[in-house]
């Protein structure tokens, strides 16, 4: 998906969190955002999912501006939190993944993501008896579950364990290989075996953002 | 064996009792279904507060028909069934203006459909036997209109949910994602209540004003702690509930114990019994697991 940030300024009630924000994204591009706390990361992508609400001209996605976008299944998000989920009420991984799909993947793709981010056993397993980690790659296949063509990772990796952190980066890199836009908020940047082709930096709420060469076959 | 000979035999040959138990089975499957969403977006308390409003349509009802004399609503229970919706509306509302402090919105509603409850009851001639009624149901009663209406709505009801599962069950665990998936979420809502709304004023002919809430809510509590699955749980919660209806329907036709009392009580000993097996079944585990770590 194309994305296209024209002097994005954004704030919550009196104080500004986003000053001036401008970039442009291509599809099949990946873009790793860091910076520090309360820097304004997650409002920047709540801004593109159309979660925090945006004056006209400001955002298009695939040229059309965010207030008229329709097709948000085009879309895939992983939160920072969970806090919105409901739990305690008992629904399984593949309840919840099946009823968070709207057609655009089979039984059997969805079995084979569930087992390239290590959680096929977990697919009949009650959500509220997952650890943390667990939940996150559950998330991250929800997110996955309808094919998007753009997908936005807010600390995705917090609370997994390094082997399945691999495993993610790999799914993630072979995604984007695929033609899939993705956007990852991280930390680790440095540690990580994410193979993007832009980094933006966030400065109190002042992006700057770097062309990267991508170190091609690194990631097979 | 007698006495439960006589109510299977009462069951085939007698018209209301036919009418009693299609109702009861029939609010013994919806309201413990409806009450699975209400109970995982937290809402347990709205059942109360329509039950309570819709009280306040059937006590004005009985003004009109007793007092004025006007016989165009013929059963009270329209007019109730109208209040519900209406208080569905004003909680929607409520909970629209305290956007941080939405259950509000229940206290002030139950206030007053108990104020004119209250009100009306007392200008329509006072605490009659068919208040009563109201108040603690009386399935025994049911005729065959209603019963017609019940069937009615419990197909209408099980074939939306049929149709919009999906976007019930997003809604309700992750309204969030839901909107981010594009659903329209308030539109859903905006339904929901109303179905809730009809639901519980249907299910005060059975189990009473007083009571409806803790037919919509605990067969759930007990299902959601022994649920595997969220259709496993909605299951056991039916199950739950259909046995609370036969049980009490049973009882009040034997014993002419109030029904709906009896049905609520049942629901309540189902709930006490899967708690407590539940922790002992958990004690056991854990004492096995310790003395197998110690071999
Ligand atoms: N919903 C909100 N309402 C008010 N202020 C918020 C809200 N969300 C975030 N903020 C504030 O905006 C700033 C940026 O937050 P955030 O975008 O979450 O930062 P980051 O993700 O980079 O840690 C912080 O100071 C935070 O307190
Ligand atoms: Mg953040």
């Amino acid at each position: 998906m194309r994305i296209n940030v024209n002097n994005l300024s954004f704030g919550y009630d009196y104080r500004t969190v986003l000053k001036d924000v401008s970039f442009k994204l291509e599809s099949g591009d990946f873009l790793v955002i860091i910076g520090n706390n309360g820097s304004g990361k997650s409002t920047l992508i709540k801004c593109l999912l159309g979660i925090n609400k945006v004056p006209n001209k400001k955002i298009y996605l695939d040229d059309i501006n965010i207030n008229d976008y329709r097709r948000w299944i085009n879309i895939g998000y992983v939160p920072q939190k969970f806090d919105d989920f409901n739990y305690e009420f008992p629904i399984t991984v593949n309840e919840i993944l099946s009823v968070s799909k709207y057609g655009k993947i089979t039984e059997d793709e969805r079995l084979i993501w569930l087992d390239k981010l290590g959680i096929l056993e977990l697919q009949n397993e009650n959500i509220n008896n997952l650890s943390g980690g667990q939940l996150q790659r559950v998330f991250i296949v929800r997110a996955l579950v309808n094919k998007p063509k753009l997908l936005i990772l807010d600390e995705p990796t917090v609370g997994v364990d390094s082997t399945n952190i691999e495993r993610f980066y790999n799914t993630i890199n072979d995604l984007n290989k695929m033609g899939v836009t993705v956007i990852l908020i991280t930390h680790d940047i440095k540690s990580s075996k994410a193979n993007f082709s832009h980094i933006m930096h966030l400065y109190n709420g002042t992006a700057v953002m770097k062309k990267i060469d991508r170190n091609v076959g690194d990631s097979s | 064996m007698m006495i439960a000979m006589s109510f299977f035999r009462a069951i085939v040959e007698r018209e209301f009792m036919q009418f009693a138990l299609i109702t009861g089975l029939l609010i013994g499957f919806l309201a413990p279904l409806i009450g699975s969403f209400v109970v995982i977006r937290r809402l347990s308390l709205i059942a109360d507060t329509l039950s309570h409003f819709s009280l306040a349509g059937i006590a004005i009802g009985l003004y009109f028909i007793n007092i004025l004399g006007v016989g165009f609503l013929s059963d009270p229970l329209y007019l109730g069934m109208l209040f519900a919706v209406i208080g569905s509306l004003i909680i929607e509302l409520l909970r629209n203006y305290y956007k941080n402090y939405k259950e509000i919105s229940m206290p002030i509603v139950i206030s007053l459909g108990t104020a004119l409850s209250a009100l009306f009851i007392s200008l329509s001639g006072g605490f009659t036997s068919s208040v009563y009624n109201y108040l603690f149901g009386s399935i025994l009663t049911v005729g065959r209109v209603f019963t017609f209406i019940i069937i009615g709505v419990t197909i209408l009801i099980s074939g939306l949910l049929v149709v919009f599962y999906k976007q019930m069950v997003i809604i309700s665990f992750d309204e969030s994602y839901a909107k981010l998936l594009g659903i329209r979420v308030n539109i859903f809502q905006f339904f929901t209540t109303i179905i809730l709304a009809l639901v519980v004023s249907l299910s005060i002919e059975t189990v009473g004003v007083l009571l409806v809430s803790s037919l919509m809510i605990i067969p759930v509590a007990a299902a959601m702690k022994i649920g595997k699955s969220f259709k496993n749980t909605l299951f056991l919660a039916i199950i739950f509930s259909e046995i609370s209806v036969v049980m009490g329907l049973w009882l009040s036709f034997e014993l002419s114990f109030p029904s709906g009392a009896t049905i609520v009580l049942f629901n309540i000993s189902i709930f006490l019994v899967v708690i407590i097996l539940r922790r002992l079944i958990k004690r056991k585990n854990l004492r096995d697991n310790e003395s197998e770590a110690l071999l």
